[in-house]
Protein backbone atom coordinates (compact mmCIF):
# COMPACT_ATOMS: atom_id res chain seq x y z
CA UNK A 1 0.00 0.00 0.00
CA UNK A 2 3.01 2.12 1.02
CA UNK A 3 5.22 1.15 -1.69
CA UNK A 4 1.84 1.53 -4.52
CA UNK A 5 1.33 5.21 -2.79
CA UNK A 6 4.85 6.09 -3.51
CA UNK A 7 5.37 4.89 -6.94
CA UNK A 8 2.13 6.86 -7.96
CA UNK A 9 3.36 10.13 -6.10
CA UNK A 10 6.46 9.64 -8.86
CA UNK A 11 4.71 8.72 -11.68
CA UNK A 12 2.97 12.08 -11.02
CA UNK A 13 5.85 13.91 -10.49
CA UNK A 14 7.63 12.84 -13.59
CA UNK A 15 5.08 13.42 -15.71
CA UNK A 16 4.54 17.24 -14.38
CA UNK A 17 7.97 17.76 -14.56
CA UNK A 18 7.82 16.65 -18.33
CA UNK A 19 4.58 19.44 -18.56
CA UNK A 20 6.61 21.92 -17.18
CA UNK A 21 9.18 21.50 -19.37
CA UNK A 22 11.56 21.05 -16.46
CA UNK A 23 15.21 20.57 -17.92
CA UNK A 24 18.66 20.37 -15.62
CA UNK A 25 20.40 21.45 -19.12
CA UNK A 26 18.44 24.40 -19.91
CA UNK A 27 18.91 25.87 -16.80
CA UNK A 28 22.89 25.18 -16.75
CA UNK A 29 23.35 26.56 -20.39
CA UNK A 30 21.02 29.41 -18.85
CA UNK A 31 23.64 30.11 -15.90
CA UNK A 32 26.03 32.60 -17.43
CA UNK A 33 23.04 34.71 -18.44
CA UNK A 34 21.97 35.15 -14.23
CA UNK A 35 26.07 35.69 -14.16
CA UNK A 36 25.96 38.38 -16.55
CA UNK A 37 22.51 39.93 -14.95
CA UNK A 38 23.84 40.29 -11.72
CA UNK A 39 27.05 41.66 -12.77
CA UNK A 40 24.93 44.58 -14.65
CA UNK A 41 23.57 45.29 -11.78
CA UNK A 42 26.72 46.31 -10.07
CA UNK A 43 27.68 49.08 -8.85
CA UNK A 44 24.09 49.52 -7.64
CA UNK A 45 23.24 53.55 -8.99
CA UNK A 46 22.78 55.82 -5.90
CA UNK A 47 21.40 58.52 -8.13
CA UNK A 48 17.94 56.99 -8.36
CA UNK A 49 18.10 56.30 -4.39
CA UNK A 50 15.71 59.19 -3.18
CA UNK A 51 13.21 57.49 -5.59
CA UNK A 52 13.57 54.35 -4.52
CA UNK A 53 13.23 55.11 -1.03
CA UNK A 54 10.20 57.21 -2.04
CA UNK A 55 8.34 53.86 -3.72
CA UNK A 56 9.24 52.09 -0.46
CA UNK A 57 7.65 53.99 1.78
CA UNK A 58 4.50 54.44 -0.24
CA UNK A 59 4.65 50.21 -0.21
CA UNK A 60 4.76 50.79 3.41
CA UNK A 61 2.14 53.17 3.27
CA UNK A 62 -0.34 50.96 0.62
CA UNK A 63 0.27 47.42 3.39
CA UNK A 64 -0.05 49.89 6.16
CA UNK A 65 -3.42 51.43 5.28
CA UNK A 66 -4.87 48.19 3.47
CA UNK A 67 -4.21 46.20 7.07
CA UNK A 68 -5.55 48.78 9.10
CA UNK A 69 -8.86 48.87 7.24
CA UNK A 70 -9.13 45.20 6.86
CA UNK A 71 -8.29 44.17 10.68
CA UNK A 72 -11.51 46.33 11.43
CA UNK A 73 -13.98 45.13 8.59
CA UNK A 74 -12.74 41.28 9.50
CA UNK A 75 -13.94 41.94 12.91
CA UNK A 76 -17.73 41.48 11.85
CA UNK A 77 -16.96 38.91 9.64
CA UNK A 78 -14.84 37.10 12.13
CA UNK A 79 -17.24 36.79 14.85
CA UNK A 80 -20.32 35.69 12.01
CA UNK A 81 -18.44 32.76 10.85
CA UNK A 82 -17.25 31.42 14.25
CA UNK A 83 -18.94 28.31 14.83
CA UNK A 84 -19.63 28.56 18.70
CA UNK A 85 -20.87 32.06 18.81
CA UNK A 86 -22.52 32.96 14.93
CA UNK A 87 -26.21 31.09 14.66
CA UNK A 88 -25.77 27.84 12.49
CA UNK A 89 -27.69 29.95 9.39
CA UNK A 90 -25.66 32.68 9.41
CA UNK A 91 -22.07 30.45 10.12
CA UNK A 92 -22.55 28.37 6.70
CA UNK A 93 -23.05 31.53 4.34
CA UNK A 94 -20.38 33.89 6.09
CA UNK A 95 -17.43 31.15 6.04
CA UNK A 96 -18.41 30.52 2.12
CA UNK A 97 -17.83 33.71 1.18
CA UNK A 98 -14.66 33.69 3.21
CA UNK A 99 -13.40 31.00 1.22
CA UNK A 100 -14.68 32.44 -1.83
CA UNK A 101 -12.84 35.76 -1.46
CA UNK A 102 -9.62 34.19 0.30
CA UNK A 103 -9.09 31.94 -3.04
CA UNK A 104 -7.95 35.40 -5.18
CA UNK A 105 -4.81 36.73 -4.15
CA UNK A 106 -4.18 40.47 -3.60
CA UNK A 107 -2.05 40.29 -7.13
CA UNK A 108 -5.52 39.70 -8.74
CA UNK A 109 -7.74 42.06 -6.89
CA UNK A 110 -5.31 44.84 -8.24
CA UNK A 111 -6.01 44.17 -11.53
CA UNK A 112 -9.63 44.14 -10.81
CA UNK A 113 -8.97 47.75 -8.93
CA UNK A 114 -6.44 49.15 -11.37
CA UNK A 115 -8.90 48.48 -13.79
CA UNK A 116 -12.00 50.11 -11.75
CA UNK A 117 -10.18 52.94 -10.15
CA UNK A 118 -6.81 53.41 -12.62
CA UNK A 119 -3.28 53.71 -11.71
CA UNK A 120 -1.57 54.61 -8.43
CA UNK A 121 -1.50 53.46 -5.16
CA UNK A 122 -5.11 53.61 -3.69
CA UNK A 123 -5.78 50.45 -6.25
CA UNK A 124 -3.06 48.91 -4.32
CA UNK A 125 -4.80 49.78 -0.81
CA UNK A 126 -7.98 48.19 -1.88
CA UNK A 127 -6.15 45.30 -3.38
CA UNK A 128 -5.04 44.48 0.39
CA UNK A 129 -8.27 45.28 1.93
CA UNK A 130 -10.26 42.66 -0.09
CA UNK A 131 -7.73 39.83 0.39
CA UNK A 132 -6.71 41.30 3.90
CA UNK A 133 -10.48 41.35 4.76
CA UNK A 134 -11.19 37.65 4.79
CA UNK A 135 -8.01 35.70 5.38
CA UNK A 136 -8.16 38.00 8.80
CA UNK A 137 -11.82 36.86 9.19
CA UNK A 138 -10.46 33.25 8.54
CA UNK A 139 -7.90 33.70 11.60
CA UNK A 140 -9.92 35.71 13.44
CA UNK A 141 -12.98 32.79 13.77
CA UNK A 142 -10.56 30.35 14.04
CA UNK A 143 -9.29 31.86 17.34
CA UNK A 144 -12.75 32.41 18.73
CA UNK A 145 -13.36 29.00 18.21
CA UNK A 146 -10.38 28.14 20.20
CA UNK A 147 -11.60 30.25 23.40
CA UNK A 148 -12.16 28.71 26.83
CA UNK A 149 -16.02 28.03 27.09
CA UNK A 150 -16.15 28.56 31.25
CA UNK A 151 -15.78 32.67 30.88
CA UNK A 152 -18.25 32.77 28.81
CA UNK A 153 -20.65 30.76 30.28
CA UNK A 154 -20.14 32.87 33.48
CA UNK A 155 -21.14 36.16 31.66
CA UNK A 156 -24.12 34.63 30.30
CA UNK A 157 -24.85 33.41 33.86
CA UNK A 158 -25.16 37.44 34.89
CA UNK A 159 -27.83 37.84 32.43
CA UNK A 160 -25.69 39.50 30.01
CA UNK A 161 -26.81 40.23 26.41
CA UNK A 162 -25.53 38.97 23.38
CA UNK A 163 -23.81 41.39 22.60
CA UNK A 164 -22.26 41.76 25.95
CA UNK A 165 -21.13 38.33 26.25
CA UNK A 166 -19.16 39.00 22.66
CA UNK A 167 -17.35 41.97 24.77
CA UNK A 168 -16.84 40.74 27.92
CA UNK A 169 -16.59 36.90 27.38
CA UNK A 170 -15.14 36.10 24.31
CA UNK A 171 -13.24 39.45 23.00
CA UNK A 172 -10.48 39.74 26.15
CA UNK A 173 -9.50 36.06 25.67
CA UNK A 174 -9.05 36.95 21.78
CA UNK A 175 -8.01 40.52 21.50
CA UNK A 176 -4.37 39.86 21.54
CA UNK A 177 -4.90 37.03 19.45
CA UNK A 178 -6.09 39.37 16.43
CA UNK A 179 -3.47 41.98 17.00
CA UNK A 180 -0.41 39.34 16.65
CA UNK A 181 -2.79 38.69 13.92
CA UNK A 182 -2.86 41.72 12.22
CA UNK A 183 0.45 42.86 12.39
CA UNK A 184 1.44 39.12 10.63
CA UNK A 185 -1.01 40.55 7.87
CA UNK A 186 1.32 43.45 7.62
CA UNK A 187 4.40 42.20 7.64
CA UNK A 188 2.90 39.52 4.55
CA UNK A 189 1.36 42.32 2.97
CA UNK A 190 4.79 44.78 2.43
CA UNK A 191 6.21 41.39 0.56
CA UNK A 192 3.11 41.34 -1.04
CA UNK A 193 2.26 45.27 -1.80
CA UNK A 194 6.23 45.42 -3.72
CA UNK A 195 5.00 43.54 -6.45
CA UNK A 196 1.40 45.78 -6.58
CA UNK A 197 3.43 48.24 -8.48
CA UNK A 198 4.12 45.57 -11.36
CA UNK A 199 0.70 45.88 -11.89
CA UNK A 200 0.37 49.43 -11.58
CA UNK A 201 -1.14 49.74 -8.75
CA UNK A 202 2.17 52.10 -7.09
CA UNK A 203 5.05 51.56 -4.84
CA UNK A 204 8.48 50.04 -5.03
CA UNK A 205 7.75 47.56 -7.46
CA UNK A 206 6.66 50.03 -9.98
CA UNK A 207 9.91 51.91 -9.88
CA UNK A 208 11.42 48.13 -10.10
CA UNK A 209 9.34 47.38 -12.88
CA UNK A 210 10.40 50.71 -14.52
CA UNK A 211 14.34 49.99 -14.70
CA UNK A 212 14.36 46.56 -15.50
CA UNK A 213 11.92 47.53 -18.41
CA UNK A 214 14.39 50.45 -19.70
CA UNK A 215 17.31 48.06 -19.00
CA UNK A 216 18.96 50.29 -16.09
CA UNK A 217 20.17 47.57 -14.21
CA UNK A 218 22.14 49.50 -11.84
CA UNK A 219 18.97 51.38 -10.98
CA UNK A 220 16.94 48.47 -10.00
CA UNK A 221 19.57 47.10 -7.80
CA UNK A 222 19.45 49.90 -5.79
CA UNK A 223 15.20 48.96 -6.06
CA UNK A 224 16.19 45.69 -5.00
CA UNK A 225 18.71 46.67 -2.13
CA UNK A 226 15.65 48.91 -0.78
CA UNK A 227 13.22 46.69 -0.66
CA UNK A 228 15.17 44.15 1.28
CA UNK A 229 16.57 46.51 3.59
CA UNK A 230 12.30 47.62 3.94
CA UNK A 231 11.16 44.06 4.66
CA UNK A 232 13.85 43.32 6.94
CA UNK A 233 13.45 46.45 9.32
CA UNK A 234 9.07 46.02 8.80
CA UNK A 235 9.72 41.85 9.94
CA UNK A 236 12.04 42.73 13.23
CA UNK A 237 10.05 45.52 14.16
CA UNK A 238 6.60 43.57 13.76
CA UNK A 239 8.11 40.40 15.50
CA UNK A 240 9.62 42.01 18.64
CA UNK A 241 5.94 43.55 18.78
CA UNK A 242 4.07 40.31 18.17
CA UNK A 243 6.86 38.51 20.93
CA UNK A 244 5.32 41.01 23.98
CA UNK A 245 1.59 40.55 23.06
CA UNK A 246 0.99 37.15 23.83
CA UNK B 1 -37.71 29.92 45.59
CA UNK B 2 -36.30 27.10 43.57
CA UNK B 3 -39.77 24.96 41.80
CA UNK B 4 -38.44 22.34 39.81
CA UNK B 5 -40.83 19.90 38.22
CA UNK B 6 -40.69 16.89 35.56
CA UNK B 7 -36.83 18.01 34.49
CA UNK B 8 -35.57 15.72 32.16
CA UNK B 9 -32.74 16.26 30.36
CA UNK B 10 -30.80 14.93 27.60
CA UNK B 11 -27.72 15.47 26.07
CA UNK B 12 -26.71 15.14 22.85
CA UNK B 13 -26.00 12.22 21.21
CA UNK B 14 -28.70 10.88 23.43
CA UNK B 15 -27.23 10.50 27.27
CA UNK B 16 -30.04 10.86 29.75
CA UNK B 17 -28.58 13.36 32.03
CA UNK B 18 -31.36 14.34 34.30
CA UNK B 19 -34.30 11.74 34.35
CA UNK B 20 -37.22 13.28 35.86
CA UNK B 21 -36.54 15.05 38.90
CA UNK B 22 -38.73 17.29 41.32
CA UNK B 23 -37.93 19.44 43.53
CA UNK B 24 -39.45 22.74 45.55
CA UNK B 25 -36.26 24.48 47.40
CA UNK B 26 -37.76 27.48 50.19
CA UNK B 27 -35.77 30.60 50.49
CA UNK B 28 -33.01 30.35 52.76
CA UNK B 29 -32.05 26.66 52.55
CA UNK B 30 -28.34 25.68 51.83
CA UNK B 31 -29.03 22.58 50.00
CA UNK B 32 -25.86 20.64 49.02
CA UNK B 33 -26.51 17.97 46.10
CA UNK B 34 -24.35 14.62 46.49
CA UNK B 35 -23.87 12.29 43.73
CA UNK B 36 -21.35 10.71 41.67
CA UNK B 37 -19.18 11.86 38.87
CA UNK B 38 -21.78 11.56 36.08
CA UNK B 39 -25.26 11.95 38.67
CA UNK B 40 -26.22 14.49 36.95
CA UNK B 41 -25.34 17.25 39.30
CA UNK B 42 -23.91 19.83 36.95
CA UNK B 43 -26.68 19.27 34.26
CA UNK B 44 -29.34 19.92 36.83
CA UNK B 45 -27.52 23.29 38.56
CA UNK B 46 -26.95 24.50 34.85
CA UNK B 47 -30.32 23.60 34.11
CA UNK B 48 -31.32 26.03 36.60
CA UNK B 49 -30.38 28.91 34.53
CA UNK B 50 -30.43 27.46 31.25
CA UNK B 51 -27.17 26.98 31.18
CA UNK B 52 -28.03 23.67 29.56
CA UNK B 53 -31.55 23.61 28.05
CA UNK B 54 -34.15 21.18 29.45
CA UNK B 55 -35.36 18.75 27.23
CA UNK B 56 -38.85 18.69 29.43
CA UNK B 57 -40.32 19.73 32.62
CA UNK B 58 -40.31 23.60 33.97
CA UNK B 59 -38.07 25.41 36.47
CA UNK B 60 -39.28 28.52 38.17
CA UNK B 61 -36.89 30.54 40.25
CA UNK B 62 -37.64 33.43 42.72
CA UNK B 63 -41.25 33.73 41.19
CA UNK B 64 -40.04 33.88 37.42
CA UNK B 65 -40.43 31.22 34.73
CA UNK B 66 -36.92 29.68 33.40
CA UNK B 67 -38.26 27.64 31.16
CA UNK B 68 -39.99 28.76 28.24
CA UNK B 69 -39.11 32.53 29.15
CA UNK B 70 -38.02 34.86 26.10
CA UNK B 71 -34.13 36.29 25.85
CA UNK B 72 -35.19 39.29 28.07
CA UNK B 73 -37.15 37.67 30.13
CA UNK B 74 -34.53 34.57 30.54
CA UNK B 75 -31.96 37.28 31.28
CA UNK B 76 -34.19 38.88 33.96
CA UNK B 77 -34.50 35.60 35.78
CA UNK B 78 -30.66 35.10 35.33
CA UNK B 79 -29.19 38.21 36.91
CA UNK B 80 -31.21 37.35 39.90
CA UNK B 81 -29.28 33.62 40.10
CA UNK B 82 -25.91 34.19 40.76
CA UNK B 83 -23.31 31.16 39.41
CA UNK B 84 -20.27 29.96 40.99
CA UNK B 85 -17.54 27.23 38.91
CA UNK B 86 -15.60 24.55 39.93
CA UNK B 87 -12.95 26.33 37.09
CA UNK B 88 -13.45 30.13 38.94
CA UNK B 89 -14.43 31.21 35.38
CA UNK B 90 -12.86 34.44 35.41
CA UNK B 91 -11.72 36.39 32.70
CA UNK B 92 -8.36 35.91 33.41
CA UNK B 93 -6.61 38.92 31.07
CA UNK B 94 -9.33 41.44 33.05
CA UNK B 95 -8.73 43.10 36.33
CA UNK B 96 -10.66 41.49 39.10
CA UNK B 97 -12.70 44.76 39.66
CA UNK B 98 -13.73 44.30 36.04
CA UNK B 99 -14.87 40.63 36.67
CA UNK B 100 -16.66 42.00 39.86
CA UNK B 101 -18.68 43.83 37.40
CA UNK B 102 -19.55 41.59 34.91
CA UNK B 103 -21.85 41.11 37.92
CA UNK B 104 -23.81 44.33 37.14
CA UNK B 105 -24.15 43.84 33.22
CA UNK B 106 -27.70 42.57 33.68
CA UNK B 107 -28.63 45.81 35.63
CA UNK B 108 -26.81 48.58 33.49
CA UNK B 109 -27.64 49.99 29.97
CA UNK B 110 -26.15 47.74 27.57
CA UNK B 111 -24.97 49.69 24.86
CA UNK B 112 -22.84 52.53 27.22
CA UNK B 113 -21.87 49.38 29.26
CA UNK B 114 -20.47 47.97 25.76
CA UNK B 115 -17.56 51.10 25.49
CA UNK B 116 -16.49 50.53 29.44
CA UNK B 117 -18.59 52.88 31.11
CA UNK B 118 -20.02 52.21 34.62
CA UNK B 119 -22.45 54.12 36.53
CA UNK B 120 -20.37 54.93 39.67
CA UNK B 121 -22.97 52.84 41.98
CA UNK B 122 -22.59 49.93 40.06
CA UNK B 123 -18.86 50.44 40.69
CA UNK B 124 -19.48 50.70 44.40
CA UNK B 125 -21.28 48.26 44.93
CA UNK B 126 -18.52 46.16 42.89
CA UNK B 127 -16.39 47.39 45.28
CA UNK B 128 -18.56 46.43 48.08
CA UNK B 129 -18.92 42.89 47.24
CA UNK B 130 -15.10 42.60 47.06
CA UNK B 131 -14.97 44.39 49.82
CA UNK B 132 -17.41 41.31 51.45
CA UNK B 133 -15.04 38.22 50.27
CA UNK B 134 -11.82 40.05 51.94
CA UNK B 135 -10.03 41.68 48.23
CA UNK B 136 -10.82 45.19 48.54
CA UNK B 137 -7.15 45.30 48.21
CA UNK B 138 -6.47 43.43 44.86
CA UNK B 139 -9.20 45.13 42.47
CA UNK B 140 -6.39 46.72 40.55
CA UNK B 141 -4.81 43.17 39.96
CA UNK B 142 -5.09 40.97 36.53
CA UNK B 143 -7.35 37.93 37.75
CA UNK B 144 -4.92 35.46 36.13
CA UNK B 145 -2.14 36.97 38.87
CA UNK B 146 -4.32 35.50 41.56
CA UNK B 147 -4.34 31.86 43.47
CA UNK B 148 -7.20 29.69 42.69
CA UNK B 149 -8.74 30.35 45.86
CA UNK B 150 -8.53 34.14 45.71
CA UNK B 151 -10.17 33.81 42.33
CA UNK B 152 -13.17 31.59 44.05
CA UNK B 153 -13.74 34.69 45.95
CA UNK B 154 -13.37 36.88 43.61
CA UNK B 155 -15.96 34.54 41.34
CA UNK B 156 -18.32 34.77 44.54
CA UNK B 157 -18.46 38.96 44.19
CA UNK B 158 -18.97 38.80 41.01
CA UNK B 159 -22.23 36.70 41.86
CA UNK B 160 -23.03 38.82 45.02
CA UNK B 161 -22.66 42.27 42.99
CA UNK B 162 -26.00 40.41 40.74
CA UNK B 163 -27.95 41.08 44.08
CA UNK B 164 -29.26 37.61 43.36
CA UNK B 165 -31.54 36.08 45.44
CA UNK B 166 -30.08 32.37 44.68
CA UNK B 167 -26.47 31.49 44.23
CA UNK B 168 -25.72 28.43 42.01
CA UNK B 169 -22.54 26.89 42.58
CA UNK B 170 -21.12 23.84 40.72
CA UNK B 171 -18.47 22.05 42.76
CA UNK B 172 -16.99 25.36 44.09
CA UNK B 173 -14.00 23.84 46.16
CA UNK B 174 -13.08 20.69 43.89
CA UNK B 175 -10.22 22.79 42.25
CA UNK B 176 -8.79 23.80 45.75
CA UNK B 177 -7.27 22.37 48.53
CA UNK B 178 -8.50 21.56 51.57
CA UNK B 179 -7.67 24.57 53.66
CA UNK B 180 -9.30 26.42 50.99
CA UNK B 181 -12.48 24.24 50.55
CA UNK B 182 -13.05 25.62 54.33
CA UNK B 183 -12.49 29.09 53.12
CA UNK B 184 -15.06 28.81 50.41
CA UNK B 185 -17.48 27.07 51.68
CA UNK B 186 -17.34 29.36 55.01
CA UNK B 187 -18.26 32.43 53.10
CA UNK B 188 -20.76 30.90 51.43
CA UNK B 189 -22.46 29.73 54.36
CA UNK B 190 -22.20 33.17 55.68
CA UNK B 191 -23.46 34.62 52.69
CA UNK B 192 -26.25 32.20 53.72
CA UNK B 193 -26.90 33.40 56.71
CA UNK B 194 -26.31 36.93 56.59
CA UNK B 195 -27.77 37.60 53.60
CA UNK B 196 -30.89 34.98 53.65
CA UNK B 197 -29.63 33.95 50.06
CA UNK B 198 -30.47 30.42 49.05
CA UNK B 199 -27.76 28.64 47.94
CA UNK B 200 -27.73 24.88 46.00
CA UNK B 201 -24.08 23.56 45.70
CA UNK B 202 -23.20 20.89 44.17
CA UNK B 203 -19.94 18.98 46.19
CA UNK B 204 -18.32 14.99 46.12
CA UNK B 205 -17.18 15.52 49.45
CA UNK B 206 -19.73 14.16 51.93
CA UNK B 207 -17.99 15.37 55.09
CA UNK B 208 -17.88 18.99 53.26
CA UNK B 209 -21.81 18.98 52.47
CA UNK B 210 -22.86 17.08 55.92
CA UNK B 211 -20.87 20.44 57.58
CA UNK B 212 -22.44 22.98 55.48
CA UNK B 213 -25.94 22.04 54.54
CA UNK B 214 -29.46 22.23 55.76
CA UNK B 215 -30.52 19.84 53.38
CA UNK B 216 -29.06 17.38 51.06
CA UNK B 217 -30.37 16.07 47.94
CA UNK B 218 -28.54 12.75 46.29
CA UNK B 219 -28.29 12.34 42.79
CA UNK B 220 -28.37 9.30 41.51
CA UNK B 221 -28.03 8.38 37.68
CA UNK B 222 -30.16 11.58 36.82
CA UNK B 223 -32.79 10.85 39.68
CA UNK B 224 -33.14 12.35 43.20
CA UNK B 225 -32.23 9.39 45.52
CA UNK B 226 -32.16 10.79 48.47
CA UNK B 227 -34.12 14.21 49.71
CA UNK B 228 -33.41 15.52 53.58
CA UNK B 229 -31.51 16.79 56.24
CA UNK B 230 -28.00 16.13 56.68
CA UNK B 231 -28.67 14.29 60.13
CA UNK B 232 -31.06 11.75 57.94
CA UNK B 233 -27.36 10.46 56.03
CA UNK B 234 -26.83 7.27 57.18
CA UNK B 235 -24.35 4.77 55.66
CA UNK B 236 -27.50 2.65 53.63
CA UNK B 237 -28.43 6.30 52.65
CA UNK B 238 -24.83 6.96 51.47
CA UNK B 239 -24.45 3.41 49.73
CA UNK B 240 -27.84 3.91 47.78
CA UNK B 241 -26.26 7.47 46.81
CA UNK B 242 -22.93 6.26 46.01
CA UNK B 243 -22.79 2.34 46.06
CA UNK B 244 -23.54 -0.46 43.58
CA UNK B 245 -21.37 0.87 40.73
CA UNK B 246 -17.91 0.53 39.99
CA UNK B 247 -15.33 3.07 41.70
CA UNK B 248 -14.40 3.86 45.02
CA UNK B 249 -17.55 5.47 47.24
CA UNK B 250 -16.23 8.47 49.39
CA UNK B 251 -15.18 7.71 52.88
CA UNK B 252 -18.25 7.54 55.59
CA UNK B 253 -17.40 9.68 58.55
CA UNK B 254 -16.20 8.34 61.70
CA UNK B 255 -19.37 9.30 64.11
CA UNK B 256 -21.32 7.90 60.87
CA UNK B 257 -20.32 4.43 60.50
CA UNK B 258 -21.77 2.00 62.26
CA UNK B 259 -19.46 -0.85 63.97
CA UNK B 260 -19.84 -3.59 61.01
CA UNK B 261 -18.09 -1.11 58.95
CA UNK B 262 -16.02 0.51 61.99
CA UNK B 263 -14.17 -2.86 61.80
Amino acid sequence: MKRAALFVALLVLAWVAWDTGADPVRLARGLPWIADFVRRMVPPDLAVLPAACKGALLTVEIALLGTAVAAVLALPLGFLSARNVAPTPIFYPARAVLNLFRSVDTLVYALIFVAAVGLGPFPGVLAVIAYTTTSLAKLYSEAIEGIEPGPVDAITATGATRLQILRFGVLPQVLPLFLSYVLYRLETNIRAATVLGFVGAGGIGFYLQTYLRMIDYPAASTALLVTIVMVMVVDALSSRLRARLV
Amino acid sequence: MIEVAGLRIVLPPSVVAVDGVDLAIQPGEFVVILGRSGAGKTTFLRALNRLVEPTAGSVRVAGRAVTGAGAAELRAARRQIGMIFQQFNLVRRASVLDNVLAGRLGYVAPLPSLVGRVPPADRALALECLGRVGLGHLAGRRADTLSGGEQQRVAIARALAQAPSVILADEPTASLDPALTTEIMGILKAINVERRLTLVVSQHQLETALAYATRIVGFRRGRVGFDGPPSAVTPAVVDAIYGGEEGNPPRVPLDKRDNKEAK
